[in-house]
């Protein structure tokens, strides 16, 4: 049971960074290697997801 | 002579790839196990290519590009739905293959049948999901269209581009079915990710240094084309948040994608997938920068117009060659999926409507009706890209809005205790007439709100007070339709 907890907070943080975060995350400034602050922020997230899932498999396979 | 080297290459590589779908399934005998869902044994990679496959369309190629030029930052939602659908898939999709396994399912709309007891639920959902890819051929068709028109320098008639381009397709998808189209990928893949990685990277650094230039000369000339405009305004926050839940949420919804998720070899393949299928979408950061560079060199394209930005730029600025390489990226990107779209939406019906009903008996006659049922698509998305005229991203939102209307149904199906199949049905022609509704009007959202998601709240609500007034009889899974 503790792992499916795990799991599901694993899946509800790139759902809260990729909508309410991309509204609190709407500006250009400050620019991030030279991207727009919002584009960097989905950016990272696009990079954060697979690692969030990853720590959901690991979990669940416990 | 330009547009003889650009076609050349574009013919070549088209045929190639052909080549190679059709060495992939040399020596497969064809049954509709084989021919729908490639056997049932499609393993980790293969499948993460096929997935990738149908994901990464002409729409990622030009449409991504036309709307970062045309509306600027509302196509960020793109890298946040594709992105958000694969944590949704890790989940769902797991659960969706072991019933699929068990009660050896071939289709999407199986599912339906399977789980609610209902073969007139699966009929309605072989349909609509039938209905809702017609929009989605005609997207890769208006993408090989407009790339064929630019790569022969205008002197092809589109519409006879357009007639080859679709004829090879339906020939490619009649002949090798599933595994041949994930063999395919393989090569589309490759080409566009050198295309891409041109038109992202090469292309703008070409004209301002570097793609943060692109960025920064956008930001001077459009101030607020980088960020996405306020809560309640047309296509502003809201617009995006919600577009990005409900295409998430009917990603793996479409019936393509529910035979990519039947034809895995095993469950822990298809969460190793989704983990690792979200790296994929960095793809569109680029295909992005690509249509931010194109609005700074050739402004003032309008409406569809916008989906040939980046590549005009190419035409107008490289070698020939060059063109041909790029062009023949986005066709294949073109043809790829469409062949994959053209296959699931002629089995669904072939299966749930024909065979399910005995007017197609036996596998032979089942292979047959799925075969002309492609053409029938094919010719549908014809007429649906010589009537409608809207950009790529427009087609897609067709699509999405109608196939989504199947998520309550899935997520509810998986469980044990699930609705009557009464109550799915009516949740999703609920959900389906306020669509209509909403397009016979004109209305695209409402306060902002994506009209989709509108449509899914009244599907659930319908579903709610349906599930109530008909509650489910049996909680056992039904006995399986006789095929």
């Amino acid at each position: 049971m503790q792992g499916r907890t795990t799991a599901v907070i694993c899946a509800v943080i790139p759902f809260l960074a990729l909508t309410l975060g991309v509204a609190l995350a709407n500006h250009v400034e400050p620019r991030v290697l030279g991207l727009p602050f919002i584009l960097a922020w989905i950016s990272g997230w696009i990079l954060l997801t697979p690692a969030c899932l990853w720590i959901a498999y690991r979990s669940m396979a416990r | 002579m330009n547009a003889i080297i650009t076609l050349g290459i574009v013919a070549a590589v088209v045929l190639a790839t052909l080549a190679l779908g059709l060495a992939g399934v040399r020596g497969v005998r064809m049954d509709p196990q084989e021919y729908i869902v490639g056997g049932r044994r499609i393993g980790a990679v293969l499948l993460w290519l096929l997935l990738a496959g149908e994901i990464y369309t002409t729409f990622t190629f030009l449409g991504a590009a036309g709307w970062a030029y045309g509306k600027g930052a509302q196509a960020y939602y793109i890298l946040c739905y594709g992105t958000l659908a694969f944590v949704i898939a890790f989940f769902l999709t797991p659960a969706i293959h072991r019933i699929a396994r068990d009660r050896k399912l071939l289709t999407g709309p199986d599912f339906f049948t399977e789980r609610y007891g209902s073969r007139p639920l699966g009929a309605l959902v072989a349909l609509l999901g039938f209905a809702m890819l017609v929009p989605y051929v005609t997207l890769q068709l208006s993408g090989i269209q407009i790339l064929v028109r630019i790569a022969s320098f205008g002197r092809i008639d589109p519409l006879l581009a357009v007639g080859i381009a679709f004829l090879l397709i339906a020939v490619f998808t009649y002949l090798v079915g599933l595994r041949g189209t994930a063999w395919a990928a393989v090569a589309k893949d490759g080409l566009v990710l050198i295309g891409v990685v041109f038109a992202g990277i090469v292309l703008p650094t070409h004209f301002f240094g570097s793609p943060a230039g692109a960025l920064d000369a956008v930001q001077r000339d459009h101030p607020n084309w980088l960020t996405i405009a306020g809560p309640g305004a047309p296509n502003g926050i809201t617009w995006v948040i919600s577009t990005t839940l409900m295409t998430a949420c009917g990603f793996f919804m479409w019936p393509q994608s529910m035979a990519a998720v039947y034809s895995a070899k095993s469950e822990d393949t298809l969460r190793r997938n989704a983990i690792f299928l979200p790296f994929y979408q960095l793809m569109l950061l680029l295909v992005f920068f690509a249509g931010f560079a194109a609005l700074e060199i050739i402004p003032g394209l309008k409406g569809p117009a916008a989906d040939q930005s980046y590549m005009l730029v190419v035409q107008q600025t490289y070698p020939a060659w060059i063109l041909g390489i790029v062009t023949a990226a986005g066709v294949l990107a073109g043809l790829v999926p469409a062949a994959g779209q053209l296959l699931a939406a002629a089995s669904i019906v072939g299966k749930n409507v024909l065979a399910d009903y005995g007017i197609a008996r036996g596998d032979a006659a089942q292979t047959l009706a799925t075969r002309i049922l492609v053409l029938i698509v094919a010719l549908l998305a014809f007429g649906f890209w010589a009537l409608a005229h809207t950009t790529l991203v427009g087609l897609l939102l067709i699509g999405y809005n109608g196939i989504t209307q199947l998520f309550p149904g899935v997520v509810l199906g998986v469980g044990n205790r699930r609705p009557s199949a009464f109550a799915v049905g009516a949740g999703l022609v609920a959900g389906l007439v306020v669509l209509i509704v909403f397009a016979i009007e004109g209305i695209g959202q409402v306060d902002g709100i994506n009209g989709g998601v509108v449509a899914l709240a009244a599907n659930i609500a319908v579903l709610a007070i349906a599930s109530a007034l008909v509650p489910a009889r049996h909680t056992a899974p039904a006995p399986l339709p006789e095929a």
